[in-house]
Order: structure tokens, then C-alpha cells, then sequence
């Protein structure tokens, strides 16, 4: 499986409508694979009835794009869907459905009150916790306080991703945010779930995000896709400071690439809160257990460090239109593997994206590599 | 008044208690069987909100508990002062949502027994007819 072409748009506040927006990183991967008209189209796209009013998303893009023959399809995992799109490419593609198939998802929210917006991403968390105010950042902070209690991260290791992620922002042209922010900044930042404060959560963003995938020989390969799920109901799971969902993705992707975390040189994370950046490095196993909040003070995690994480910017700089931002992580690790990531090139061969839904209830893992 | 049976589910085939009820075990396609569970338990970790959604007054105590019958669930509290993860609280109840509280004096002792009769069937019969004896004692007291 391969990846012909990549496309995104700029990340952040934009006046532009989400079909043209899908539209513009849609033809933007299609010119960059060469390809005129793919076999089929998988579009993602988490909350667009509540959020822009229209429904029926496939149809609506496949029109929108000037490709209405072309079989569509749109697939949904809350803050995933653009991986779960790219999955169901890669499944249409092995099964020998189709030879090329064009994956795009993208989310327009900013036009809509913040506060309407926390209640529409609200939705992808169990009724009955929601009923007792449980938002987003209210399920992250709590799991950042147990996470500080029983793992010892510390609010200094948190704060220090979000300044990592600011830095290599301010390097990416298409990201949401492109000024670095203090240590102090983030520790400063007025409080929005106690211990969580405002820098260490990722925008409202606008964008979307696309990829050709082919059966023909390209100059990236996708080398492993996993998935994994935990309960809908925070209160059912007995671990709360590490992602079952993480762990059984990342188990899926190795098992299917045939190597481990050894191999990969780069990565993406998903960050949509800073400390789930360090919880997740070690449930993928690319940090050992308890040491990601040390590595990342330690610069190890930054672009010049032996393990460069969210050289994109990550949810927190680049920006995180849901549905648009598993897609938008693997277009940077195809930029940085094709050596066209200007300003933040890091040399790699072998790059993860990982990618969280909802509350951490539908995660995946994938795996992107140099042809050799 | 601490709530002495909230109500829940049991899996019959892998005993796991959730709270509120459910039809079906998350882990098995199996139906649930109705149980009971007392609002005695521990913090597992709590937040306090500061942009609440709509509906809900800042700022906004937030916790998960860990209750004795195996169950979590989620609480509102008045404050955060003195709690801590591994805190023992109360759960009590008001319109049909659940506050945690500090356990009363009253409280613990009950605690207490309720955790000494897990050791053995003497202990069970003693600590019971000990508390039969407290409770009848209060309630002559309060009269």
C-alpha cells in the first residue's frame, strides 16, 4: 500500500466553507499523486450536520470535487476520523476493490460560539458522565491529576510540550499557531480543568487534510495500520493514565509492519491535550515506561533530539480540526520522509502517527516508510 | 446521608458492578443483573472546571470514585479543600445526582464494621449487633 500524494491547507481561523476546504487539500493530493480521478473517495468529517448544517458528506464532496461518479463513502471515530478514513482506503485497496483512492477529511468550527462547539465535541463522550458536566478537558484533567499522582509527571514535563510543539509550529507555514510560548506562559495560563490550564489544550481549528492511496509503487509505503478501543465510559476502565486503545493500536501496527518502535525516527502524536503527548510515547512504546516527561525536558523529543515528536506543530501549534488531523499527521511525516518539510526537516526513514478519538475510546496507530 | 444502595448491574459471567445500571456487560454481550452497591468509597482523581458547559455553575468539582462494591462513578462535591487521590469519601445523593463528601465520624465507624465483617462470620455477627446497639442507642438519643 502507498501513498501517492499528500495535500492540506492551512491550519486556523478560515472564511473558506468545509467543502472548500476539502477541496482544496483534496486537488492539491491529487495533483501531488498525478492523478486526475481516483477509483473512489473516503471523506471524514466528525460533526459536519452540527457544525455547518449539511449532511450526506460522501455525496456532497464527490460533487463538490467534480468527481460524482466516483464511488464515495464518509467514516466517522469522533477525533480520529481521518485515520479511520484512511484505514477504510487501505482496506478498499487490499481487498482489490479499487487501485486508487483519494482519502480526505477536514472540520469547519470556528465560525460557531466556543462554548457550542466544547458541547457538539461533548457528544463523543458517554451520556450519563456527561450529564454530570464532563467535557473534554474535565476528562483530561482528571487523568492528568492521576496521571501526576501515580506516574509522578510533572507540570513542568506537560508545560514543556506545549512549548516544543509552539517552536516547531512557528517553523510550519500551514499551522494554526506560529509564535513560540515561554515555559512560563504555559505555567502561567489562566486554569481550565484543574491541573490542565489553557496552554496545555489544543485550538478550534479550521482545515482539512488529504492523501492518494495507491496499489501502484510510490515513493512512500504504508507499512502498518492498527486500531484499537476501549470502553465509551471512562468510569469502566480500570487504568486511567494510559490508553488501552493506544496500546492494542500500536500492537496492531507492528504486528502488521513486521518491526517495532525501534525503528521509527519521527513521530506524531496526538496532543490535544500536552500531557497525553507523554502518555502516549509510552504507550507506543517509543519511550520506556515513565520516562517521556524527563526525555522531553531533556530536548530528546525536539527537533533535534534523537526522537523529533510533533514536528508539525501537533494539535496544539499545527492545530486540530478534528477529522482533518490524523490525516494532517501522516501528510507531515510523508513531507518529512520525502525531505520537502522546509524549516523543520529532520532526517528519518521510518515515522508513527498516532491518533486519538474521542476520550481515548477509538485510537489508531500508523506506520509510514521511505522507500528504500 | 451517605446513600446506603445505589443502584447498578453485575455481569453473571464476569462479576464487573457499573454504576448506573446497564443492559449489557461492556465486555461481554451478556445481560446484566440488577445489584446494589453502598456510597463508600475512595477518590480515584478529581477536576475542578472553570468553563463548565452549559447548564452547570463555575467552578465545577468534578470526581471519579472508586466505590467499595467495585464500581466507579462520577460525583459532583462542594469543595476540593483536604481531598486528595486515595481520600475515603461518602456519596451522597440530591435529585437524583451524586455529591461526594468527607465521611462523618458516624460514617467511618460504619465503614469500619462494614470492613471488619469481611474478615469472618463472627466478626460479621459481632459488628453488626454492635452496630444494631450504636444506631438504637442514636436514635433513642436524638428522640
Amino acid at each position: 500500500m502507498w501513498i501517492a500524494g499528500v495535500g492540506m491547507t492551512r491550519f486556523g481561523r478560515r472564511d473558506l466553507s468545509l467543502p472548500d476546504l476539502i477541496a482544496e487539500a483534496g486537488l492539491a493530493a491529487l495533483r501531488d499523486a498525478g492523478v486526475e480521478r481516483p477509483d473512489a473517495l473516503v471523506v471524514a468529517a466528525m460533526n459536519p450536520e452540527e457544525f455547518t448544517g449539511a449532511g450526506n458528506y460522501g455525496s456532497l464532496i464527490n460533487t463538490h470535487l467534480g468527481l460524482a461518479q466516483v464511488p464515495a463513502v464518509r467514516v466517522e471515530t469522533a477525533t480520529s476520523s481521518g485515520v479511520a478514513a484512511v484505514y477504510a482506503g487501505f482496506a478498499d485497496i487490499a481487498a482489490g476493490l479499487h487501485r486508487t483512492v483519494l482519502v480526505v477529511g477536514g472540520e469547519k468550527m470556528t465560525h460557531v460560539p466556543t462554548p457550542r462547539v466544547s458541547e457538539i465535541i461533548g457528544r463523543s463522550i458517554d451520556p450519563h458522565e456527561r450529564t454530570y458536566g464532563t467535557t473534554m478537558p474535565a476528562l483530561a484533567g482528571l487523568i492528568t491529576r492521576a496521571a501526576m499522582h501515580s506516574r509522578g509527571l510533572t507540570l513542568r514535563e506537560m508545560a514543556q510540550v506545549a512549548v516544543k510543539n509552539h517552536a516547531n509550529g512557528a517553523r510550519n507555514p500551514l499551522a494554526h499557531f506560529r509564535e513560540p510560548v515561554t515555559l512560563e506562559a504555559v505555567l502561567e495560563s489562566r486554569l481550565v480543568a484543574d491541573p490542565l490550564r489553557l496552554y496545555h489544550c489544543c485550538p478550534i481549528s479550521d482545515g482539512a487534510a488529504a492523501l492518494v492511496l495507491t496499489a501502484e509503487p510510490a515513493p512512500i509505503r504504508i507499512a502498518g495500520i492498527g486500531q484499537g478501543t476501549d470502553t465509551m465510559a471512562v468510569r469502566y476502565r480500570r487504568d486511567l493514565t494510559s490508553f488501552r486503545a493506544t496500546q492494542a493500536a500500536a500492537q496492531a501496527a507492528y504486528a502488521m509492519a513486521g518491526f517495532g518502535p525501534e525503528r521509527v525516527e519521527v513521530a506524531e502524536i496526538h496532543d490535544a491535550f500536552s500531557p497525553f503527548e507523554l502518555i502516549s510515547l509510552e504507550d507506543t512504546g517509543l519511550m520506556p515506561p515513565g520516562k517521556a516527561g524527563r526525555a522531553t525536558l531533556d530536548g530528546e523529543t525536539a527537533l533535534d533530539g534523537r526522537l523529533p515528536v510533533n514536528t508539525s506543530g501537533g494539535l496544539k501549534a499545527r492545530g486540530h480540526p478534528l477529522a482533518a488531523t490524523g490525516i494532517a499527521q501522516i501528510v507531515e511525516l510523508c513531507l518529512q520522509l520525502r525531505g520537502l518539510a522546509e524549516g523543520r526537516q529532520v532526517s528519518a526513514r521510518v515515522a508513527l502517527a498516532h491518533s486519538i478519538g474521542g476520550l481515548a475510546t477509538n485510537n489508531w496507530v500508523t506506520l509510514v516508510e521511505a522507500r528504500a | 446521608m451517605i446513600v446506603q444502595a445505589i443502584e447498578a448491574s453485575r455481569c453473571p459471567r464476569c462479576g464487573r458492578m457499573v454504576v448506573p445500571g446497564a443492559r449489557y456487560c461492556p465486555d461481554h454481550p451478556v445481560a446484566m443483573e440488577p445489584a446494589t452497591v453502598a456510597g463508600v468509597g475512595e477518590i480515584v482523581s478529581f477536576t475542578t472546571l472553570h468553563s463548565p458547559p452549559e447548564g452547570f455553575k463555575a467552578p465545577l468539582h468534578i470526581a471519579l470514585i472508586e466505590l467499595e462494591g467495585g464500581a466507579r462513578l462520577f460525583c459532583h462535591g462542594q469543595e476540593t479543600r483536604g481531598i486528595k487521590i486515595g481520600s475515603n469519601v461518602g456519596v451522597e445523593s440530591l435529585d437524583g445526582v451524586f455529591y461526594f463528601s468527607h465521611m462523618s465520624f458516624a460514617d467511618r465507624a460504619r465503614l469500619f464494621w462494614r470492613r471488619a465483617g469481611a474478615r469472618g462470620e463472627k466478626v460479621v455477627s459481632i459488628s453488626k449487633s454492635l452496630a444494631k446497639g450504636l444506631f438504637r442507642g442514636r436514635s433513642r438519643g436524638d428522640s
